[in-house]
């Protein structure tokens, strides 16, 4: 390369400037659409990302599940199968150790035992379902911030109360102050006032948990000393798989992450990056389709220029170098006008709200691909002029100027 | 007087398809250095054709050619490519000015883009062309800014640029009224003086003929005795 073929090359860019600048536009274009759909992408994962993991634990710790294990034996063909016993009660007995060993780990925010199980609520002929989570009433709001999520009386769990979700209270017709009957799994009765309603936008949570304290659980679910499960939370969700693997391997107790109880996100989020994939693809292919058959026209216009620079010496390789150039700048000038105005289109999106105040679009300006955006187009814009530059330098000189 | 151009058995047959048209069947040029010589001959007797094969724009089906010493039939492209920028120079009928860039800038371009950039001294070599053509009060105008006669002397200038051994003319005053013609012819005549460069003008045009040093007249593919003059 040159200066004097890039002197060429601009001086041919700027003889049809509004072609020039159609062009660059078009390829802007592309740019800015890569960078709204990966802005909106990235977005879109760290929001639903956060929904999952703001709202509940990050690691679960939970007794070893029995499983039914196939025992063999040489010179036995039948199979044995062991019985698994179901006289021990699932349980944590020595959750208080596990507690503090998981409190010893790095960038954990909060850590709490609790007491979970079925149980029926009972009003009058109503009869519904509910999950129970004891946990210490200090920390509640440790898992899930259910205090701040109340929409009637309040989160004093040391009163003995029951906390319910707003639609099992509509579905029992109670509300805060009023007796319900709980009946457990382990056969255990006890009339419980409600001490207050929450409201968490999730429909199964707000129609089936009730919180109560861990002491009132214990008698309720015949559990003087353990617990069931210990619910751990990070600073950094993503933190959550290694650190399951290393409380498993440490305490033997079952460790889930998060992302395994939900792995339909999981699947969500691959299927939403791969769609994100296919279009930013297209959106480069179209740039380099749209600056080939700009150079391609541009070529077969000065076809006799060529020819006369053929004809008095001018290398194949110097064309070839010019019509390279355009390319590298148009894809580059398109990448950089279309950067700004992606993050100028994110972040005016961004700003868009619904009546309720909460943004309309879960878009990360930040988090457009930028990088990408520039080097992919730039790097297609090259490649695009890469067949026409040849088709240039390879021109006939001859017939090029007998045109 | 040394040869500077040495053509031999030149034969050029095109094939269209099957048929084969022979256009040139074994023509020999001799150019001494510094001669101004007409190449004339009836429409289609092969003028062009035979421009461009001594201008090594295209390859003969069989000769040789020799200019300045050097045997060139059988150079690479590349070779070619070097040999034309630095030994030939090219007027066409057509002035074929790059019309994106000034007087001065075309002139200079010959020397610029093998060099990779256009230098001061590049620059004032051109406008020196352009004052001896009579431009040097057009140097920075835009080549689509000129006058047909005015791109012609342009033209010519392009042609000198690298100081070249050799001009080849194809109908240089072929689209020009006769002022101007006469004044491209004169400038020609001019060049050929002072710098002792070798021209080959292939013309229609008696009057330009008449005005050459010598005349070689193309027939049926072969070089034929000039006529005289009058006939
Ligand atoms: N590429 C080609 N393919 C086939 N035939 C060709 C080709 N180029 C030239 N010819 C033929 O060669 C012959 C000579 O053409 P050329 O252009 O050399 O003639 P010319 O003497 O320059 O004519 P004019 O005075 O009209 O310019 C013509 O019959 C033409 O048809
Ligand atoms: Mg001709």
């Amino acid at each position: 390369m040159t200066v004097f073929a890039f002197t060429v090359a601009r001086r041919y860019l700027l003889s049809n400037p509004l072609q020039t600048i159609l062009l660059v536009a078009g390829v802007a274009l592309g740019v800015t659409i890569f960078v709204f759909i990966t802005a909106l992408i990235h977005g879109l994962a760290i929001l639903l990302t956060h929904q999952v993991t703001a709202n509940s634990a990050h690691v679960t710790l939970e007794p070893a599940t029995r499983i039914a294990r196939v025992l063999k034996s040489p010179g036995v063909d039948t199979e044995a199968v062991a019985l698994v016993s179901t006289f021990q009660r699932q349980q944590i007995r020595e959750w208080r150790s596990t507690v503090a060993l998981v409190r010893l780990q790095p960038g954990i925010s909060s850590v709490g035992a609790q007491i979970t199980g079925s149980a029926f609520l009972l009003k009058g002929e109503a009869s519904e379902p509910v999950a129970i989570t004891g946990v210490d009433p200090d920390s509640l709001d440790d898992i899930t911030p259910i205090s701040t999520l109340l929409v009637g009386g309040d989160a004093n769990l040391e009163a003995g109360g029951i906390l319910i979700g707003y639609r099992l209270a509509g579905d029992l017709g109670v509300s805060p102050g009023q007796p319900v009957l709980l009946r457990t799994e382990r056969g255990v009765d006890r009339l419980l006032a409600v001490q207050g309603v929450f409201k968490t936008g999730v429909q199964t949570v707000d129609e089936r948990v009730a919180y109560l304290s861990l002491p009132l659980a214990r008698p309720l679910f015949r559990l003087p000393e353990g617990v069931t499960n210990i619910e751990v939370k990070l600073t950094d969700p993503q933190g959550a798989r290694p650190l399951a693997a290393l409380l498993h391997g440490a305490t033997g107790l079952r460790a889930t992450p998060w992302q395994d109880k939900n792995l339909s996100l999981d699947e969500a989020l691959t299927a939403q990056a791969q769609t994100g994939q296919l279009i930013q693809m297209f959106s480069l292919v179209s740039i380099i389709i749209g600056v080939a058959s700009a150079l391609v026209l541009s070529t077969y216009r000065r076809r006799s220029e060529i020819g006369i620079m053929r004809a008095f010496g001018v290398s194949g390789a110097f064309v070839s170098w010019v019509f390279v150039l355009q390319g590298l700048m148009i894809g580059l000038i398109g990448a950089v006008v279309g950067c700004v105005a992606g993050y100028g289109l994110c972040l005016m999106l961004e700003g868009l709200t619904k009546a309720d105040g909460t943004p309309a679009l879960p878009i990360a300006p930040e988090q457009g691909g930028y990088l990408a955006a520039l080097v992919l187009t730039t790097l297609g814009a090259v490649l695009a002029s890469v067949a026409p530059a040849r088709s240039a330098a390879r021109l006939d000189p001859l017939e090029a100027i007998q045109q | 007087m040394t040869r500077l151009l040495d053509a031999r058995g030149l034969e050029m047959t095109f094939r269209n398809g099957d048929e084969p048209t022979p256009v040139l069947r074994g023509v020999d040029v001799q150019l001494g250095a510094g001669e101004l010589t007409a190449l004339i001959g009836a429409s289609g007797s092969g003028k062009s054709t035979l421009l461009s094969i001594i201008g090594l724009l295209l390859r003969p089906t069989a000769g040789t050619i020799e200019i300045a010493g050097e045997r060139v039939e059988g150079l690479s492209d590349a070779r070619r490519t070097l040999f034309r920028n630095s030994r030939l120079g090219f007027v066409f009928q057509s002035h074929h000015l790059l019309p994106d860039f000034t007087a001065t800038e075309n002139v200079a371009f010959p020397a610029a883009a093998p060099a990779g950039r256009l230098t001061p001294a590049m620059r004032l070599r051109a406008r020196e062309l352009l004052v001896r053509v009579g431009l040097g009060d057009r140097m920075d105008f835009p080549a689509t800014r000129l006058s047909g006669g005015q791109k012609q002397r342009v033209a010519i200038a392009r042609a000198l640029m690298n100081r070249p051994k050799l001009i080849l003319a194809d109908e240089p005053t072929g689209a020009l009224d006769r002022e101007s013609a006469d004044q491209v012819l004169t400038l020609m005549k001019e060049v050929n003086e002072q710098d002792k460069a070798t021209f080959l003008i292939c013309t229609h045009d008696s009057l330009v003929a008449a005005r050459c040093g010598r005349s070689t007249t193309l027939q049926d593919g072969r070089v034929v005795p000039t006529p005289a003059r009058g006939e």
